[in-house]
């Protein structure tokens, strides 16, 4: 994952000036109710349910209690000076609420909206900059939604997961977090961190990814954004990080249309999508169009080790579905990867494995549920075996039609798992170095999707990521192939 | 050739381009192959204009008014002697007087040896600023957009990257019988105008947009035939 980041006095700067934004030792909450539950009282019942260590400081104007902390009156007056201030309250209250900081906050978050968004109400944002500066606060924000951070123990999204992982994340988009967060996280994603930058009139997205390309908890960087702010110092951090961490972006109004709904979202003026293809061509910038198309590629990436000698081409498809598996083909070939046929070596090998009737042993190989239920599954190690024989694919993709191993009769043994186990088993035989993909295909009914999400979390412990259709995983793939050629270009 | 004087009179003078003159004047002074020339002050001039340059050779209409000058008759090819040089001046005169008055004078060039047309430009992102663009003449940049951008600087691997980029690629490398243009002539021009150093770079506020339209790419040098450069007005 990513490549070592070499310590310099910079990047350790860079890393202890937002140690407190993501793991903040004080938090204040201002805009918690005593009477209703409000995206402060939210805060504060997340930051219990990720077991926040740190102190937590409700302020309000007049209760001396709230979620049964003690409030203070304002940020200026807590008992420690606070790292990280969470502030939902009405636009024109925010700059105000700011200036009572008087240089006792580092971050303040400010989720309220109707800053910048509009026209008439740019003059608010700027006094919120202003009441920042003279308290000497960095705001993130207005209108977004807040920060997640595993190690840190806080989160402003219920059930965000504990555990942590390589991916960091920035999107300007306060809802669209939550839905990488949630959606991802069900996937198997684990996070460094995610933080939501909405109209970064002060901080914003080149910011943190400076941070994230010199943090160590962060291998791979997700980006959402409409309107990147200052373009060049984007190329700049982007030729500098030089394919040292992939980076993903989905971005926002790409097309006319889109850049109508975007101006009239967060206030972006965008650019021109060739402009952006060229930037992923010069700097391994991995685009993506839609949250599945990011999700999957963050998820590879998080699973893959990226190759710079031999950017991945040849695809080794195997598993139980031909018309899937045909369909797939093109899928492949369409994203710039090959299903080639096999030598006469796996050929031959292959044949004299005597597989049920049915069973088609070239490439793609259609393996029907009989097949797939030999020696409980280890049959997948004895074909990746045979498959090696002829040379060393770039990856292997097997597929499992999940009804069939959940609502047949023979439910004997954990098939799946026992695929993949030994299929990585004949991989560490051959010391190869082959990308390991599974796609796990459901009908969507309860009881499939059950063993779905049960097979998933046993394979990705096993180190490979799983998929829900064989397009997905042709997409993570060829982001994958983006990466690493632009790695082998790099070197030359 | 002092390109600051050249923006700084056509700015005076009201104009945000620089004339074809000029601007072939400034390619040549950063090393991009433009065809020799003399400019005449009218057809009177034919005879020296043609004892200076080798033959076949182009004659042109210089004017601010007329951007698009072979649409209007301001253009004339495959000039042999100076006879006939003298004849073209005076068409080209006549036409041009049917759509203004201000005639600056005429340019006459030899003509590029035979080759590709292509398309190298660079203009100003609002979002990443200088970039630089590179695509094949006519219809595949009309018609089919058929381009590659990159973000300046450049490197010679971009370069030669934006070439593999067109569609079109295979016409360049010979396909359906044609020349195989100079790939090294194209990258070349392609750092000119927006390497490290290259023009955009080097001219940035001053210069918005460059527009080589065509480059003539034979398979062992580029000219430029007509150059476009917009200058940023304050």
């Amino acid at each position: 994952m990513g490549g070592d980041v070499r310590p310099s006095a910079r990047e350790a700067g860079i890393r202890e000036r937002f140690r407190p934004l993501f793991e903040p030792r004080t938090c204040a909450v201002v805009g918690a109710s005593t009477s209703k539950v409000t995206l402060g009282n939210e805060m504060i019942r997340h930051l219990r349910g990720m077991e926040y260590g740190g102190a937590v400081y409700p302020i309000h104007p007049r209760a001396g209690e709230v979620e049964g902390l003690k409030a203070y009156p304002s940020l200026g007056e807590t008992p420690e000076p606070v790292d990280f201030a969470y502030i939902v309250v009405a636009a024109p209250q925010a700059p105000e609420t700011l200036a009572m900081a008087r240089g006792r906050v580092k971050y303040a978050l400010v989720v309220s909206s109707g800053f910048g968004e509009r026209e008439e109400r740019r003059g608010l944002q700027e006094e919120l900059l202003r009441a920042a500066r003279g308290a000497g606060v960095r705001v993130i924000g207005p209108n977004c939604l807040g920060v997640y951070c595993p190690n840190g123990r806080v989160t402003f999204i219920a059930g965000s997961p504990r555990d942590p992982g390589p991916v960091g994340v920035v999107s300007q988009s306060g809802g669209l977090g939550v839905d990488i967060v949630r959606r991802g996280g069900t996937r198997g994603i684990r996070f460094s961190r995610l933080v939501t930058v909405g109209n970064s009139a002060d901080l914003g997205a080149n910011d943190i990814l400076e941070f994230y390309a010199a943090d160590p908890a962060t291998g791979v960087i997700g980006l959402y954004t409409e309107a990147i702010g200052d373009g060049r110092r984007f190329v700049e951090i982007l030729r500098d990080l030089d394919g040292a961490k992939p980076v993903v972006l989905m971005k926002g109004g790409m097309t006319e249309q889109g850049k109508r709904a975007a101006a009239s979202h967060t206030g972006a003026l965008a650019s021109d999508g060739r402009v952006w293809r060229a930037l992923a061509e010069q700097t391994g910038l991995v685009l993506v169009d839609t949250l599945d198309e990011f999700l999957d590629a963050l998820l590879a990436f998080q699973f893959l080790k990226p190759r710079a000698d031999r950017p991945t081409r040849n695809v080794v498809m195997f598993g139980n579905g031909g018309g899937a598996s045909v369909l797939a083909t093109d899928c492949f070939a369409r994203a710039g990867l090959d299903v080639p046929r096999f030598g006469d070596e796996a050929v031959r090998l292959l044949e004299e494995m005597n597989f049920p009737p049915g069973t088609s042993i070239d490439n793609p190989i259609d393996a029907p549920g009989g097949t797939l239920r030999v020696d409980d599954g280890r049959v997948a190690g004895r074909i990746v075996d045979a498959v090696y024989a002829s040379g060393e694919p770039d990856a292997f993709v097997m597929h499992v039609n999940v009804p069939v191993f959940t609502l047949s009769y023979d439910q004997e043994a954990d098939y799946t798992a026992h695929m993949v186990e030994s299929s990585l088993e004949a991989q560490a035989r051959a010391a190869a170095r082959t990308h390991f993909l599974l796609v796990l295909r459901s009908d969507g009914s309860l009881q499939v999707e059950e063993r779905k999400i049960a097979d998933r979390r046993k394979v990705q412990a096993m180190g490979v990521p799983v998929f829900d259709e064989l397009p997905d995983a042709a997409g993570a793939l060829a982001a994958v192939r983006h990466h690493e050629r632009f790695l082998r270009k790099r070197r030359r | 050739m002092d390109v600051d004087a050249a923006i700084g009179a056509a700015l005076r003078a009201g104009r945000g381009v620089l004339d074809e003159e000029s601007g072939k004047r400034v390619l040549a002074a950063n090393g991009i192959g433009v065809p020799a020339s003399m400019s005449v002050a009218g057809p009177d001039g034919a005879a020296d204009a043609f004892a200076g340059l080798s033959p076949p050779l182009v004659a042109k209409v210089v004017s601010p008014d007329i951007v698009h000058k072979s649409d209007v008759g301001g253009v004339k090819v495959g000039i042999g002697s100076a006879a006939e040089l003298e004849s073209a001046l005076r068409e080209i005169e006549s036409a041009a007087r049917a759509h203004t008055d201000d005639i600056e004078g005429y340019l006459v060039e030899e003509m590029a040896p035979a080759g590709h047309e292509v398309v190298v430009g660079g203009s100003t992102d609002p979002t990443f600023g200088p970039v630089v663009m590179f695509g094949l003449g006519g219809i595949f940049v009309e018609v089919f957009a058929d381009v590659a951008f990159r973000v300046c600087p450049i490197a010679p691997v971009d370069a030669r990257e934006m070439i593999d980029e067109l569609k079109a690629v295979k016409l360049l490398r010979g396909a359906r019988g044609g020349i195989r243009a100079s790939e090294e002539a194209i990258v070349d021009t392609l750092l000119k105008v927006g390497g490290e150093g290259g023009m955009m770079l080097s001219l940035e506020g001053k210069v918005t947009e460059i527009d080589i339209n065509p480059l003539i790419v034979s398979g062992n040098g580029a000219v430029a035939v007509d150059a476009r450069f917009v200058l940023k007005r304050d």
